[in-house]
């Protein structure tokens, strides 16, 4: 089944209290077809809580929730695949019969179901494991095989809560080449994560959310031109004529280990070029023994809009 | 109805497809035959046991040699009811005594009435030889011949050296080492224990005591006959030698007081019967058969069978739900599922485990009892065709589907709010309490089905499913069993809707169990 509508999915002012705590406090978003969307935050935050929010598991305290032009998730179920933090699958079955099994339950015929089961086996190189009780496999195994139950019937909208957790990097390597293949394919993959780099090189859009609240909503650039651009400098030579640019908005000195040379974070506007201060070190002799400039990441950005305390106390 | 059908047949699969669950439900019929076999075993296998007696009055001896003549006829016309139950033609269990001409039925009926009298008729009219004969005509042409009993107590003579004359306190004394079991004596040159020692002392008339005369009190506790034994627990042979002395001493009385002891023995076998008349049954069908009985007592069986099946269906469900919870799956299933389907096909899947449990203790027990044909299983067979052929079997169905439908209600809820079985059991106690309830007062309704009490527990929906199967035999009144079903059936609806709430909320618990009030938040949220 396709879908005309942009959006696939639209929250607005969704709020979820328990009792006197509030999970997640009035967040609005939407999510267009076709795109990674990952929700970013650190554990805690309310990623969970706003998914099963999202499919129709807990219901809102307060807000509405438009998901595939329908109010609930129940009522197009057959187009979600849902892979829940809390990983886990029937110990006695076989790897084929619970792909088999949840792809069923998703609306698949049966035979349909077990084509699909062993055409995904196979891309996954499972095969030699069809047969194989699901207690028998390795965490990282079992995880794969709970994510290939989650796509096996196509789903149109693909919902992971912190899939990378558990997987080596070379399953968290196929994991990223399966969320791209699915965005290729015109499927919509949101996804949460507390890693950054995760999201960094898979969202085309993100949520950030701490304390239940949304930080930020937009794309990955977007997020980016948040915070000012820094260059690290290391020099023994003064920089005091740094100052009278233009183009500089702060300068402010790094502590570093006794013995070496001082450090020091030059930031810059986002329209301000960082060849106009290594231009300006050299005609001013400013010997530099480091000269460092990087686009900031969404660590940074989070740190910035929320604090580096709040991230390091939920982690 | 395509994924409750779906989770339905997984439920069901992952049950039957675990040799434990075979070995579960396998194991009850082989308890239940193995003790069928000890206990049959056992009742053939009585030893033989040997006694010693010594009379010092030399005019009871005879009397105890009656009592032990008299036990063992006694054994021989229990045997043959029980030959002749087994293997007469046509056993009609419909028949009561007052519309039967069967003679063999009229000696079964006698002996329920008055077994004293029966065997005295017994023995008077020739003993197992008469019966034999006057059986012949009503048993069945291939049935076996019959058994005699082994002698079950016999007369061994004093060990040497030990005189008859001398004291009962040395006599006592010097048998001790084989009353204690330390030495044994020769019967016809095989070693024996000594069972008992009756002794009978020159001076025990002086403890006869008549009606309007005191009791001779005394400390000593060895007045009037000695029974010495270390089995003091199995009654029969110094019943019967008490009785048998003390009806020579009567008779010794009758004689005295200048009776005929013929007359009075045959007044004394005087009876008049009494027939026990159902006002409820039609005309002619009113008398109280061994078959009314047999359906008057079933429903304790059916209801034991109910608890049996409910209990262990429960059992399934709390610990599937638990695992489903304790493996994560619950938050895939309810993205993939409604909690209403999720509950309804756990039911059904259960309820097919449990389907297959009855049928399978069912085809165990056919299968016994056609394959291994005694007297004893033969027996059973026409008791289960008599209570089969009764209107017991609806009831039972209806009441097993009900309270299946209520309990497992209850019990999936709590199975969705505890993490570990350990959890569960705190949780699911008072239940059981509850359930065990109906239970203990079972014997007491088949005695008075319809009382007031019975009748006002009927209708509190956990007990009605096992009251009313225990009262169904006495045709209770039809304000009770409209009413009662009418209110289980609501209770069974508010029930599984009430657990859907709680199963819903409790199902993406993490930690405790929740106290009462959280439970009632629970059930008021129900999200």
């Amino acid at each position: 089944m396709t879908h005309t509508q942009e959006q696939v999915l639209e929250l607005k002012n969704v709020r979820k209290n328990y009792g006197k705590f509030t999970a997640v406090k009035d967040i609005s978003l939407t999510i267009p077809k076709g795109s990674i969307y990952g929700f970013l935050g650190p554990n805690g935050a309310g990623k969970t809580t706003t998914i099963r929010m999202i499919l129709d598991i807990i219901k809102p305290s307060a807000g509405t929730i438009s998901i595939m032009g329908g109010s609930s998730a129940l009522d197009v179920r057959h187009e979600i695949g849902y892979l829940p933090e809390e990983k886990g699958l029937y110990k006695k079955m076989a790897v084929n019969a619970v792909i088999t099994y949840f792809a069923m339950l998703k609306g698949m015929t049966k035979k349909a179901a077990q084509t699909r089961t062993d055409e995904l086996l196979e891309k996954y190189d499972l095969n030699d494991f069809a047969d194989a009780l699901v207690e028998t496999l390795s965490k990282g195994m079992a995880q794969k095989v709970q994510v290939l139950s989650t796509i096996a019937h196509n789903p149109s909208l693909v919902i992971l809560d912190e899939p990378f957790s558990g997987l080596d990097p070379i399953n968290q390597q196929v994991l990223e080449t399966l969320i791209r293949d699915m965005a290729d394919n015109g499927q919509t993959v949101i996804f949460s994560t507390h890693i950054m780099e995760h999201a960094e090189r898979l969202c085309d859009r993100i949520l950030l959310i701490a304390k239940g609240q949304k930080i930020f909503d937009g794309t990955v650039a977007e997020a980016k031109s948040l915070i000012p651009r820094r260059i690290l400098l290391e020099t023994r030579g003064s920089i005091d004529s740094l100052q009278s640019l233009e183009n500089i908005t702060e300068v402010s000195k790094v502590p570093v280990e006794p013995g070496l040379d001082p450090s020091y974070l030059v930031h810059i506007p986002k329209e301000a070029h960082p060849q106009d201060i290594l231009k300006h070190c050299f005609d001013h002799n400013i010997a530099l023994s480091r000269f460092e400039y990087a686009e900031p990441s969404l660590h940074d950005v989070f740190v910035h809009l929320v604090g580096d305390s709040a991230w390091e106390r939920r982690l | 109805m395509r994924i409750v059908r779906l989770i339905a047949w997984r439920e069901y699969m992952e049950n039957v497809r675990t040799k434990s669950f075979w070995a579960g439900i396998l194991m009850v019929p082989i308890i239940f035959i193995g003790i069928f076999f000890v206990q049959s075993k056992l009742s053939q296998v009585t030893p033989t046991r040997y006694y010693l007696l010594v009379d010092q009055t030399g005019r009871y001896e005879q009397a105890v040699q009656a009592a032990i003549d008299l036990e063992y006829q006694r054994k021989i016309l229990q045997d043959f009811i029980s030959y002749l139950l087994d293997n007469r033609k046509e056993t009609d269990l419909r028949l009561t005594a007052a519309n039967t001409s069967s003679a063999a039925d009229q000696l079964i009926d006698d002996v329920g009435a008055d077994e004293v009298s029966a065997l005295n008729e017994w023995i008077v009219n020739g003993g197992l030889d008469f019966a034999l004969t006057m059986a012949a005509p009503y048993l069945r042409e291939d049935a076996p011949p019959f058994v005699h009993p082994p002698q079950q107590f016999i007369a061994a003579t004093l060990p040497e050296g030990i005189n008859d004359s001398d004291s009962p306190d040395e006599i006592v004394e010097q048998l001790r080492p084989y009353l204690s079991g330390e030495r044994e004596i020769l019967v016809d040159g095989r070693k024996g224990e000594v069972f008992a020692l009756i002794l009978i002392p020159t001076d025990v008339d002086n403890y006869i005591t008549r009606p309007n005369t005191m009791p001779t009190q005394s400390s000593n506790p060895r007045i009037g006959i000695q029974y010495w034994g270390r089995n003091l627990t199995d009654t029969r042979l110094p019943n019967a030698i008490e009785r048998s002395i003390n009806r020579e001493i009567r008779r010794n009385e009758f004689v005295k007081n200048g009776f005929d002891t013929t007359v009075v023995r045959n007044i004394q076998r005087t009876r008049l019967p009494l027939s026990r008349l159902d006002p409820t049954a039609g005309e002619g069908e009113e008398g109280f058969s061994l078959a009314d009985a047999y359906q008057q007592f079933a429903p304790i069986g059916f209801v034991y069978f109910m608890f049996i099946v409910l209990m262990q269906s429960v059992q399934y469900l709390l610990s599937n739900t638990i695992e489903e919870k304790s493996n994560r799956i619950i938050e895939v299933l309810l993205a993939s599922v409604t909690p209403g389907e999720l509950m309804m096909g756990k039911l059904l899947g259960i309820g097919l485990s449990s389907l297959t449990t009855i049928i399978v203790w069912i085809s165990t027990l056919v299968m016994f009892l056609l394959f291994y044909q005694t007297p004893e299983t033969q027996a059973i067979t026409r008791i289960l065709e008599v209570i089969f052929d009764s209107e017991l079997i609806p009831w039972f169905i209806f009441y097993t589907l009900a309270g299946y439908a209520l309990y497992s209600g209850v019990f999936l809820a709590i199975g969705s709010l505890c993490n570990t079985i350990k959890e569960a059991q705190i949780l699911m106690m008072p239940m059981i309490i509850m359930l065990l309830i109906p239970l203990t007062v079972m014997p007491f309704v088949v005695m008075d089905p319809n009382n007031t009490v019975f009748r006002i527990m009927s209708w509190f929906p956990l007990f009605t499913p096992y009251l009313m199967m225990n009262r169904a035999a006495a045709n209770p009144p039809m304000v009770d069993v409209i009413g009662t079903t009418i209110v289980l059936v609501l209770s069974i609806v508010f029930v599984l809707w009430l657990s859907g709430r709680v199963f819903r909320q409790g199902v993406l618990r993490t930690g405790q169990p929740p106290r009462i009030l959280e439970l009632f938040q629970l059930m008021r949220r129900g999200e």
